[in-house]
């Protein structure tokens, strides 16, 4: 087991590592200056050459590289050309607003898939089997985007029952940043107002980011859980008489945890690129929004630090449930 | 995430019989056939696409704009039947880029073994452990947006499951009779390859691709609706529900209908690939 | 069972009564795209969000007030004035006494002096503002007494341009004590000041959320009360969403609607629209360089011939935007509201021909993938001017790229036309005739390769003409020139659509940007 998780985590480091060699080859792609880029139209010639000087943009591709190997490994991304400070503080800034929302609707699809899924599953071939395929087809099949705009256009606007943007009602004085996950800095400050508050400004974007998963995770289960029921010892339980509760929740739902379970690790990876356009759409100050704007802006230094922490993110969840499923899964061996 | 590897024990009794019984693939299946007949024949049934009208901007669907008209008082129905040929374009043009690449590094993986084998499967797993908006948002805006980078980008970051899948296979077959009697026979690595490895791991890819079209799709029309693709005024889905997300209170036809045919398209392949994979086969479910 | 009836107890109450009345009544949301925003040192902003927000957090030696831009009133000197000396000007600014910081600390010379040596050492990007165009030097400013500041400058220097940057927030005095208490190493209190405050404004910084909202709280020490107690800048980039929390009631003020948005608020006695003046322009640049076609004077005339102005700013900006032909904003001095080019698509083409291009001509047309002034994105204009162009011959291929690219090959004078906009960096005329018709000044007509010896000529005399008839004559000779030779198509003069709640009184924004926030209160609606 050890050296298993050993090698696994070396496997992490590798990843880590392509991912920044892959994105700083694909900075060198840009034909764009990123002086230019971050001072503006009215910048003159001088300030263009010391801002190039500063941030070593002068300097040779490979110099580049390594200098920023180098600072990397003491823990510096260099600095944002477009909000002008280090890279890592505008993570710490931003990182919090995304796990919030991407555990927010990693709930909200767990909520919906699941029973769905088993729902579905027993009723197979029934009209509730039947909507709830179509459901998570369709939910499989919407792009994200206009779900955002649509959902806040009828529940925000026509019907006015939910916020439409921003993480907590500007009239509420925010609590203290500790964590900056509004709600549970508002938990740690006793604040229940802000922390209701801070509820009702997640349900919208959280529900439009995790439709996609649950429309997964709903077919998922329910595949899983058929071919669960159809085995033999289900089916034994049931020719002995065991009532259908017990039956589904001791027996099936057991053995169909694990297979669902390696899908959870690559849900909640794929969330943190829905949050790219949910973010973006929401006024949500996670790191999505802030790739996009980055990119937007060509500033490469940002755009690296956040494919960065996200593929480290990603690498670590899928450790986190390759080592689950080991220990869960006695069939497993880590050789 | 492992993928599930068979060994393509592909049941050969009328697979053609059992996809026309499969009632979610032949919906699928009509949908794509319309879609395609929108496509070819948008020049003829839909007006033109660019074609401007300010003064009559934002119109409800009506006998003359039968989807209504945009911000610029184009067509929308004229601008939906254009973009499918354009989404099309980029689903099949992703696709194809990422088998291509897929394939290539999944034969070279499986048959030349050992630490190449190693290197290259290293590789794809870089790609396949990353988040794939944000890797083809970063490419897409490095190399400029126009629907062709866009393609790129996306293939860029949707190969490396044809890689797997094609190594996983070359590997299984390898270890086949026939393919050790050719070897025995002398038959040549390449020639090898190309005879006997490469049809027995078609099956799979095509599965796996009628999939991916729809999700290549749905990831590029994202990408046009943060600015990194398509250029104005090209009639591409996602650009449009961008561009006129903004009037939704005014004209909810206009971003609602390209994004209604983005919803069709991908459901159509969706179900084709279902349908196919529940053909072709029947033991790889979900 | 007992905890969650408490829970629901508090949630209903949460939900229900809301927060108290009061907080309501004494807080202000103002919603907009503030996604520029860097910093709030004053020293070192130089974006629209910064200087809105700083300029209420810091006080300048003299200031303008409301919507006027060209009379000078005084701010933290009661009385000022300028001698000329024989190498050089002399200005002294007699300091206000009492006033005092957010801190407590008294407002004197030495903070002064402090404020401007900080600007020029730390060469913010607004610096050029002292440094260039102002000539001030580092040691040009001394403190005579505690409430006397002098400030000597360069015979080549305008006093009345330098008077008229001191209103920008790089004029802005900080406590020069509390910035050297926090200042780490020589960064002048940079790092500090990115995200807090010390002036003597009406407000002070209380803590941003980045990416979220900007809280600022009435200072207390304020020598201008203001009538709220907290304004929040509360970042919506999506102009949907700023019409939707507007009507919802989460903010009080939208800045940047769309022009839809604007029409349907108009008729709801809930809200108010101001379509505030700015000093914008959006224009097509054209390069002339030698071998493109835009060399010939014919068909940059041909251009102009072929835009539809009438339709693109009724039908398309929609009162967001007023139709202007000239590089001088309504507004300033010099303003000429000639508007000679009518949509002619038949002239345009002959004059296509007569320049030698009878087939019509295919050309790159550059925007930005933004919003282009007026709520209305730069693409929906492309692709408007693009159907106009189409009818006289002219192909455009609109490429819509990310704004700093689009800089970029502007600036390296890569394009063929380009879709941008040029606001002025103080309210002068010289801030735009001197960057759009002087090749020398490096800026906009260099970017355009358009070198006319005469423009540059008229552009230098004026901007040092003192007498405002003559100057003003300058400038008539001037915008014609550049209007019939010029490598622009000047397309509108952009307003800055604003949605208010009813309950706002006493908000005031001036075409450079500025808002006082603390004239500004909420009634009963």
């Amino acid at each position: 087991m050890f050296s298993y998780f050993i090698r696994r985590l070396f496997f992490v480091i590798f990843v880590v590592w392509g991912v920044t060699f892959a994105t700083f080859f694909i900075a060198q792609v840009v034909p764009i200056d990123p002086a230019v880029a971050a001072l503006g139209d009215n910048a003159r010639e001088e300030q263009i050459q010391e801002f190039r000087e500063r941030y070593g943009l002068n300097k040779s591709k490979p110099e580049q590289y390594l200098i920023y190997m180098g600072r990397l490994l003491s823990g510096d991304l260099g600095n944002s050309l477009r909000t002008q400070r280090p890279v890592v503080k505008d993570l710490q800034e931003f990182f919090p607003a995304t796990v919030e929302l991407s555990i927010a609707a990693f709930l909200v699809a767990l909520i919906i898939g699941i029973p769905l899924g088993i729902w579905a599953a027993i009723r197979q071939n029934s009209s509730v089997d039947v909507g709830v395929r179509v459901l998570a087809l369709f939910g499989g099949a919407t792009p994200v985007f206009f779900l955002a705009v649509l959902l806040q256009y009828v529940l925000a606007q026509r019907l006015d029952l939910l916020p439409v943007q921003g993480r907590l009602d500007g009239f509420l004085f925010p609590p203290p940043r500790i964590t900056g996950m509004v709600g549970i800095d508002a938990l740690l400050a006793r604040d229940w107002t802000a922390f209701f508050d801070s509820l009702k400004h997640l349900i919208l974007p959280a529900f439009v980011l995790g439709a996609f998963s649950a429309a997964i995770l709903t077919r998922m289960t329910r595949a899983t859980m058929l071919e669960v029921l159809s085995q033999d010892y289900i089916r034994t339980a049931r020719a002995k008489g065991l009532a259908q509760r017990i039956v589904i929740f001791r027996h099936a739902l057991k053995n169909a945890s694990l297979p669902v379970l390696t899908l959870l690790g690559g849900l909640l990876g794929g969330l943190l690129s829905g949050a790219v356009l949910t973010e973006t759409i929401f006024s949500w100050p996670g790191i999505g929004r802030y790739v996009t704007q980055s990119a937007t802006s060509l500033d490469f230094p940002a755009v690296m630090g956040v494919t960065l922490l996200v593929g480290l993110v990603y690498a670590l969840i899928n450790l986190v449930t390759d080592l689950l499923y080991a220990f869960l899964d006695p069939r497993i061996r880590y050789a | 995430m492992a993928v599930a590897i068979n060994a393509p024990t592909v049941r050969r009794s009328r697979p053609l019989r059992r996809f026309l019984r499969n009632k979610g693939g032949m919906i699928g299946l009509g949908l794509l056939v319309l879609l395609v007949l929108v496509a070819f024949l948008a020049p003829v049934i839909a007006p033109n696409p660019i074609e401007q009208n300010i003064s009559a901007r934002l119109q409800p669907p009506s006998a003359q704009h039968l989807l209504g008209t945009d911000q610029l008082g184009r067509d929308v129905w004229a601008r939906v039947a254009h973009g499918a040929g354009i989404s099309l374009r980029v689903g099949f043009g992703v696709v194809i880029l990422s088998v291509l690449i897929g394939v290539v590094v999944g034969l070279l993986a499986g048959t030349l073994g050992g630490a190449w084998d190693n290197l290259l499967m290293r590789f794809t797993d870089i790609f396949f452990a990353f988040p794939s908006l944000i890797l083809a948002m970063a490419i897409a805006a490095a190399l400029g947006p126009n629907l062709n980078n866009t393609v790129i980008a996306v293939a860029l970051v949707s190969w490396p499951i044809y890689a797997r899948l094609v190594r996983a296979n070359v590997l299984a077959l390898r270890e086949r009779e026939y393919v050790e009697a050719a070897r025995a026979l002398g038959a040549s690595g390449s020639r090898l390859m190309l005879r006997h490895l490469l049809p027995n791991t078609l099956t799979p890819i095509f599965v796996q691709a009628s999939f991916d079209v729809g999700g290549a799709i749905l990831t590029a029309a994202g990408l046009s609706f943060i600015g990194f693709g398509a250029q104005p005024p090209t009639p591409e889905w996602g650009a449009m529900v961008s561009e006129t997300r903004n009037f939704i209170a005014e004209a909810i036809w206009a971003p609602t209908a390209p994004a209604v045919a983005i919803l069709l398209t991908v459901l159509a392949f969706n179900l084709l690939g279902d349908a196919l994979r529940d053909v072709l086969d029947p033991r790889a479910r979900d | 069972m007992k905890r969650v009836v408490q829970y629901l107890a508090t949630l209903v109450f949460a939900l229900g009564l809301g927060m108290a009345q009061d907080a309501r009544q004494t807080t202000l949301i103002y919603g907009g795209d503030w996604s520029d925003l860097i910093t709030l040192d004053p020293q070192v902003s130089y974006e629209f969000s910064g200087g809105l927000i700083t300029d209420n957090l810091y006080e300048t030696l003299v200031r303008f007030e409301g919507t006027d831009l060209s009379n000078l009133k005084p701010g933290l000197a009661e009385s000022w004035k300028v001698d000329r000396g024989a190498n050089a000007w002399t200005v002294t600014f007699n300091l206000r006494k009492g006033v005092k910081f957010s801190s407590g600390n008294e407002l004197t010379a030495k903070d002064v002096v402090y404020t401007f040596e900080r600007a020029l050492a730390l060469k913010g990007p607004g610096s050029f503002l002292f440094t260039d165009i102002a000539a001030l030097q580092p040691g040009a400013t001394k403190a005579v007494s505690d409430y006397v500041v002098q400030v000597s400058l360069p015979k080549t220097s305008s006093p009345s341009t330098f008077l008229s940057i001191l209103t920008f927030n790089i004029g802005g005095i900080v406590d020069s004590a509390e910035v050297q208490k926090n200042a780490k190493g020589s960064d002048y209190g940079k790092e500090w000041l990115t995200d807090h405050s010390a002036g003597s404004g009406p407000f002070r910084v209380v803590r941003w959320d980045r990416g979220s909202q900007v809280l600022l709280e009435a200072n207390p020490n304020a020598r201008n009360k203001p009538k709220l107690q907290r304004i929040i800048m509360r970042e919506i980039k999506e102009a949907t969403v700023l019409r939707t929390a507007l009507e919802s009631g989460e903010i009080d003020i939208a800045e940047g609607l769309t022009p839809e948005a604007v029409k349907a608020l108009q008729g709801n006695n809930r809200f108010k629209i101001l379509r505030a003046d700015s000093l914008r322009l959006n224009y097509l640049g054209m390069n002339v360089k030698e071998g493109s076609p835009f060399a010939n004077p014919k068909v940059r005339e041909a251009v102009r011939y072929a835009i539809n102005q009438d339709e693109l700013v009724n039908g398309l900006v929609q009162g967001n935007g007023t139709k202007i032909q000239t590089i001088i904003p309504k507004g300033l001095l010099g303003y000429n509201p000639a508007t000679p080019y009518k949509f002619d698509p038949a002239r345009a083409k002959k004059l296509l021909a007569e320049a030698g291009y009878p087939g019509g001509l295919e050309f790159e047309l550059l925007v930005s993938t933004g919003i282009c002034g007026g709520g209305v994105p730069c693409a929906d204009i492309a692709a408007k001017l693009q159907s106009d162009f189409a009818k006289a011959g002219l192909k455009a291929n609109v490429k819509a790229i990310a704004n700093a690219e689009v800089l970029r090959t502007y600036r390296a004078q890569n394009h063929q036309v380009v879709l941008v906009g040029w606001s002025p960096d103080f309210p002068d005329p010289d801030g735009n005739a001197t960057p759009l018709a002087d090749f020398g000044a490096k800026s906009i007509a260099w970017r355009n390769v358009w070198n006319n010896p005469t423009a540059s000529k008229l552009a230098n005399q004026a901007s040092l003409e003192t007498d405002a008839n003559k100057r003003a004559a300058l400038y008539k000779l001037l915008t014609e020139l550049v209007l019939r030779e010029g490598p622009y198509a000047i397309l509108y003069q952009p307003a800055v659509p604003i949605g208010l709640s009813a309950q706002v009184q006493g908000f005031v924004r001036s075409a450079i940007g500025t808002v006082r926030f603390e004239n500004i209160s909420k009634g009963q609606p």
